[in-house]
C-alpha cells in the first residue's frame, strides 16, 4: 500500500489576548490511498485543528502553522504557493464538515455550490456540471434530485444537507476526504446510513478517509488504523484491534472504559476519566495527561515527547506503558 | 444590579463585568468624561461667569473672543461664553427628558404587545408602523406647532415620536426572551403574565435598551437644535445651540465664531454619547463575556 | 414572491391613509387659523373664505373629499399662495429635493459600502482604524452642523464654493455631503460588522475547502450575505435623507420642498402642510417597499413560497 498522506511533526498554535494556544504539537501520522483512518480525541484535542492544517485552512491570524510537512503524493503541502494549494481543495483533498446546518451558503442554490466546484476542477460547462450535480444527489440518496437542486439550503433537513455536503466532496472524485465529525449533529438514526453510503461511496472509488470524531463506535466499525489525540498531541496509534482490545495509554484505556457496554450488568457503574481537559496556552510540563492518570509516576512530569513502539505498528507516548 | 466596585479579580455579575470592561474602552470613558464635565460646567456656570445668559449689552454688539467676553458677543451684546453653557442645559436636558418620555411610552407598549401577542400586539404593532410612517422630523414639527414652544412641550414632542424605536425593540426582546427556559420555569412556579414580565423578562431586556436610549440622547438633542435652526425650536431667551447657530449664520461672513462654537458644541456633546453608546454597547455584547 | 409583494403594498396604502388622517386631525389641533394674518380679517371675510375652501363643512367631510382628490393627484389648496395648487407647488420644488437626495444617496452608498468591506477584509490594520474613527465621527455629528462649517470652510474662507441657492453643481456638492455623511458613515459601519460577521461563518470555510479562488468566495459567497443586513438600514437611511434634507435645505437656501414644509409652517397653510406631509410620507413609504421587496430577492429564505 502506498502513503498518500504524511503529516509529519505538524504544530499549529493561536495567537490569542490570553496567550499563544498550543491547538496541535509534533503531531503525525499517515493515511494509505484507500485506507480509512480515525482520529479520535473529546472536543478540543487539536483533531480538527490539524485537519485544517493539512490544507491549509487555518486562519492567520490568529492561527499559525509553526512547523511540521504535510506530504501529499510526495509535495509538501505547507510549503505550496497559494494558487497551489487552491487546486488540492476540492479536487484532491475534500472536506465534510460538522454543522450541516451552517456549512452551506443560505443564499446560493443548491446546484451552484455544487456547480462550482465542478467547473473549476473538472472543467465543465453549465449543462455539464448540472447534470453531474443531479446525479451526484442520486448517488447520495436525495429523491427527486432534478427538482431539489434548484432549492436552497433552508428547504433540507439536516441530514440531507449532510448528503449534499457528502455529494460535494466526492463531486471532483478526490483522493483524500477529510470527514470532521460527519455525523455528530445529526439524528442517531441517520448517522449510520450515512456512514454506511460515505464508506460504500469511497470503497468504489478508492478514497481515502480521515475520519474525525469522538465516537469510539463509529471508530470501531469503519476504520482500518486509530490515532488517539490529547492536548493536541498524538498519545497512541495503532490499528483498530489494537487500540480497541490492548490500549497503552492511560487516556485511551479511560476513553475505552467510560464507554457504556451492553454485555456488562446494569448495575456496573460508568467510568469517568478524572479532572479537566488541559489549558492548551500553558499545558502541564511533560506528558499532558499526567495531572488526571492514575498511574502517574514522577518520571511523566517533565521530559520530551516521543512515540515508543509497544508493537509491531502499535505506538504510545506513555513511558510506562511502552515499558510494559 | 447595583454597579460592581473596582476589584483585581474579573467579575462575575453581568454589571460588574459590563463595568469593567467599559472602563478598558477609552473612547467610552472619553465621552462619559465630557459628557460629566459639560453638565457640571453647565451647572456652576453662573458662578463663573460674571453675565447673565439674557444679558444684552447694545455697546459690545458682535464682538470677537477676547478677555472680557471670553467667546465673543452676539448680535445683542450677549456673552457666548455665557450662553454656550446655559445651552448646554438645555441640550441635555432635551436628551435626558425625551429618552425619559420615550422610556414611558415605549417601554410598557412594547412591553405588552411582546408579551400579550395576538391581537393586542398586532394592534399596538400596526400603530407603531403609522407613526413610524412619518417623517419623524415633519411630526415633530407639527406636533410641537400644536403643543407651543415651551421647552416642556419641545421635550414632549420630540418623545412622542421618539418612542417607536424602544417599542419595537422592547417587543423583540420579550419575544424573544419570553420563550426561554427561565421564562418557562416562572410561568410553571405560577408567575403570571405581568409578573413575569416586570420581574424577569424587562431586566434581562437592558442591555439593548439602554443603549439605545443611549444613542437615542444625541438624536434629541439633534431634532432640538433642528427645531431651532429653523427656527421654531424653544422660545427665546431660553438658550439653545440650535437658536444660536441660527441666530449667528446671518452673521456668518463676519462673526463666524458665533456659528462655530455652537455648532462644535453640538458636535462634540453628540460625539460624547455616541461614544459612550459604543462602548455601552460593546460592554453588555453577552457574546463577548469570558 | 408575488404574495409577499401584495401583501407589504396593501398594508402600505392603509397605513398612508392612516398618515393622512392623523395629519389632518393634528393640523386642526394647531391653535389658531388658517387666516391668521398680520392684520386681523374681517369676520364675514373668514367666513367666505371658509365656504370658499369647504372648511365650514364637517370634519369628515372635508377629510373624505380631501382624500378622494389626493387619489386623483390633486393634494390640496394652498392658503399663502392664493393662486397655485400645493400639488403644483411641490411639482416646483421636487426636482431639487430629488436631485439632493438623490446625490447624497448616491455618495453614502459609492462611499459607505465599499469603506465598510475596506475595513472588514483588513480587519485591524490603518484602513479599518481610519474607517471606524471617520465613520463614528460622522455618524455623530449633525447634517446641519457638518454643513454649516462646510461653508465655513469652502465659502468663507475660501470662497470656493456659494454658499447657497440652487443652479449648478456648485450648488449641489456641499448640501450632499453634508446630508449624506450621516447614512454614509452609518453604512459603512453596518457594512463592515456584516462583513466581518459573514466570513466567520462556516459556509465560507466550505467554500475555501471546495477550492475556490478568493475573489470568487469573496464576491459569490461573502457579498450577497453581507449586503442583506445592509439593506435593510437603506429604507430607513433613504427615509433619513428625504427628512434630513429638511434642513439642510434652510441652511443652504434650497427651493426645495423642505423649505417649502418650514414655510408653511410658519404660515399656518394648512394645505401647504398636509400635502407636504403626506407627499413627504408617501415616497418614504415606496422607498421602504422598493427596499423589502429588494431584499426578498436578495434573500431567498425570507419569500413566502
Amino acid at each position: 500500500m502506498s502513503t498518500l498522506l504524511e503529516v509529519r511533526d505538524l504544530s499549529t498554535h493561536f495567537h490569542t489576548q490570553d496567550g499563544v494556544v498550543k491547538a496541535v504539537e509534533h503531531a503525525s501520522y499517515e493515511v494509505d490511498r484507500g485506507e480509512v483512518i480515525a482520529l479520535v480525541g473529546e472536543s478540543g484535542c487539536g483533531k480538527t485543528v490539524s485537519a485544517l492544517s493539512i490544507v491549509r485552512l487555518i486562519q492567520d491570524p490568529p492561527g499559525k502553522i509553526v512547523s511540521g510537512q504535510v506530504n501529499f503524493n510526495g509535495t509538501d503541502l505547507l510549503k505550496l504557493p497559494r494558487q497551489a494549494i487552491r487546486k488540492v481543495r476540492g479536487s484532491q483533498i475534500a472536506m465534510i464538515f460538522q454543522e450541516p446546518m451552517t456549512s452551506l451558503n443560505p443564499v446560493l442554490t443548491i446546484r451552484r455550490q455544487m456547480t462550482e466546484a465542478l467547473e473549476i476542477h473538472r472543467g465543465m460547462k453549465s449543462q455539464e456540471a448540472l447534470d453531474e450535480a443531479i446525479r451526484l444527489l442520486e448517488r447520495v440518496g436525495i429523491t427527486e434530485a432534478e427538482r431539489r437542486v434548484k432549492d436552497y439550503p433552508h428547504k433540507f433537513s439536516g441530514g440531507m444537507r449532510q448528503r449534499v455536503m457528502m455529494a460535494m466532496a466526492i463531486s471532483c472524485q478526490p483522493q483524500l476526504i477529510i470527514a470532521d465529525e460527519p455525523t455528530t449533529a445529526v439524528d442517531v438514526t441517520i448517522q449510520a446510513q450515512l456512514l454506511e453510503m460515505l464508506h460504500n461511496i469511497t470503497k468504489d472509488l478508492d478514497t481515502a478517509i480521515i475520519l474525525i470524531t469522538h465516537n469510539l463506535g463509529i471508530v470501531a466499525r469503519y476504520a482500518r488504523r486509530v490515532y488517539v489525540m490529547y492536548a493536541g498531541r498524538i498519545v497512541e496509534t495503532g490499528s483498530a484491534e489494537d487500540v480497541y482490545h490492548d490500549p497503552r495509554h492511560p487516556y485511551t484505556v479511560g476513553l475505552i472504559a467510560s464507554v457504556p457496554r451492553l454485555d456488562e450488568p446494569r448495575t456496573a457503574r460508568l467510568v469517568p476519566i478524572e479532572g479537566q481537559p488541559p489549558d492548551l496556552i500553558a499545558p502541564p510540563l511533560g506528558c499532558p495527561f499526567h495531572p488526571r492518570c492514575s498511574r502517574v509516576q514522577n518520571q511523566c512530569k517533565e521530559g520530551a515527547y516521543e512515540l515508543i513502539e509497544v508493537a509491531p505498528g502499535h505506538y504510545t507516548s506513555c513511558r510506562i506503558a511502552g515499558k510494559d | 444590579m447595583a454597579i460592581a466596585a473596582e476589584s483585581a479579580r474579573p467579575h462575575h455579575t453581568l454589571w460588574g463585568d459590563a463595568f469593567v470592561r467599559l472602563r478598558r474602552n477609552r473612547l467610552a470613558v472619553v465621552g462619559a468624561v465630557l459628557i460629566i464635565s459639560l453638565a457640571l460646567a453647565s451647572i456652576i456656570v453662573p458662578l463663573i461667569s460674571p453675565y447673565e445668559f439674557d444679558e444684552q449689552n447694545l455697546n459690545a454688539v458682535l464682538e470677537g473672543p477676547s478677555h472680557a467676553h471670553l467667546l465673543g458677543t452676539d448680535g445683542l451684546g450677549r456673552d457666548v461664553f455665557t450662553r454656550l453653557f446655559y445651552g448646554a442645559r438645555t441640550s441635555l436636558a432635551v436628551g435626558i427628558f425625551v429618552q425619559l418620555i420615550v422610556l414611558a411610552i415605549g417601554l410598557p407598549i412594547g412591553a405588552l404587545a411582546g408579551y400579550a401577542g395576538g391581537r393586542v400586539d398586532n394592534l399596538l404593532m400596526r400603530f407603531v408602523d403609522i407613526v413610524y410612517a412619518f417623517p419623524d422630523l415633519l411630526l415633530i414639527i407639527l406636533i410641537r406647532a400644536i403643543l407651543g414652544g415651551s421647552i416642556y412641550m419641545i421635550f414632549l414632542a420630540i418623545g412622542l415620536v421618539a418612542w417607536v424605536n424602544v417599542a419595537r425593540l422592547v417587543r423583540g426582546q420579550i419575544l424573544t426572551l419570553k420563550q426561554r427556559d427561565f421564562a418557562t420555569a416562572a410561568r410553571a412556579m405560577g408567575g403570571s403574565g405581568p409578573y413575569i414580565t416586570v420581574r424577569h423578562l424587562l431586566p434581562n431586556s437592558l442591555g439593548p435598551i439602554i443603549v439605545l436610549i443611549t444613542f437615542g440622547i444625541p438624536r434629541a438633542i439633534f431634532a432640538e437644535a433642528a427645531l431651532s435652526y429653523i427656527g421654531i425650536g424653544v422660545k427665546p431667551p431660553t438658550p439653545s445651540w440650535g437658536t444660536m447657530i441660527y441666530n449667528g449664520y446671518q452673521n456668518i461672513f463676519g462673526a463666524p465664531y458665533l456659528v462655530v462654537f455652537p455648532a462644535i458644541a453640538v458636535g462634540i456633546l453628540m460625539l460624547a454619547f455616541t461614544f459612550l453608546g459604543d462602548g455601552l454597547r460593546d460592554a453588555l455584547d453577552p457574546r463577548e463575556r469570558r | 414572491m408575488l404574495k409577499y409583494s401584495l401583501n407589504r403594498l396593501f398594508w402600505i396604502v392603509l397605513v398612508l391613509i392612516a398618515v393622512a388622517f392623523i395629519t389632518f386631525s393634528l393640523m386642526h389641533l394647531v391653535p389658531g387659523g388658517p387666516w391668521d394674518r398680520e392684520k386681523e380679517l374681517a369676520p364675514q371675510v373668514i367666513e367666505n373664505l371658509n365656504k370658499k375652501y369647504g372648511l365650514d363643512k364637517p370634519y369628515f367631510v372635508q377629510f373624505g373629499s380631501y382624500m378622494w382628490n389626493v387619489l386623483q393627484g390633486d393634494l390640496g389648496v394652498s392658503y399663502s399662495y392664493q393662486d397655485r395648487g400645493v400639488t403644483e407647488i411641490l411639482l416646483d420644488g421636487l426636482p431639487k429635493t430629488a436631485t439632493l437626495g438623490g446625490v447624497a444617496f448616491l455618495i453614502a452608498i459609492l462611499i459607505g459600502v465599499p469603506l465598510g468591506m475596506a475595513a472588514a477584509l483588513k480587519q485591524n490594520s490603518i484602513i479599518d482604524y481610519i474607517a471606524v474613527f471617520f465613520s463614528t465621527l460622522f455618524a455623530s455629528i449633525p447634517g446641519f452642523v457638518l454643513g454649516i462649517f462646510l461653508v465655513l470652510i469652502f465659502s468663507v474662507s475660501l470662497h470656493l464654493l456659494p454658499t447657497g441657492g440652487w443652479g449648478t453643481i456648485d450648488h449641489v456638492i456641499m448640501p450632499a455631503f453634508a446630508l449624506a455623511a450621516l447614512p454614509a458613515a452609518y453604512i459603512a459601519r453596518v457594512t463592515r460588522a456584516s462583513m466581518l460577521d459573514v466570513l466567520r461563518q462556516d459556509y465560507i470555510r466550505t467554500a475555501r475547502a471546495k477550492g475556490l479562488a478568493e475573489y470568487v468566495v469573496l464576491v459569490r459567497h461573502t457579498l450577497r450575505n453581507a449586503l442583506i443586513p445592509v439593506m435593510t438600514v437603506i429604507g430607513p437611511e433613504l427615509a433619513f435623507l428625504i427628512t434630513g434634507s429638511v434642513v439642510i435645505e434652510s441652511v443652504f437656501s434650497i427651493p426645495g420642498t423642505g423649505r417649502l414644509f418650514v414655510q408653511g409652517i410658519a404660515q399656518r397653510d394648512y394645505g401647504l402642510i398636509m400635502g407636504t406631509t403626506l407627499f413627504y410620507a408617501f415616497i418614504i413609504a415606496v422607498a421602504n417597499y422598493v427596499v423589502d421587496v429588494l431584499y426578498g430577492v436578495v434573500d431567498p429564505r425570507i419569500r413566502y413560497d
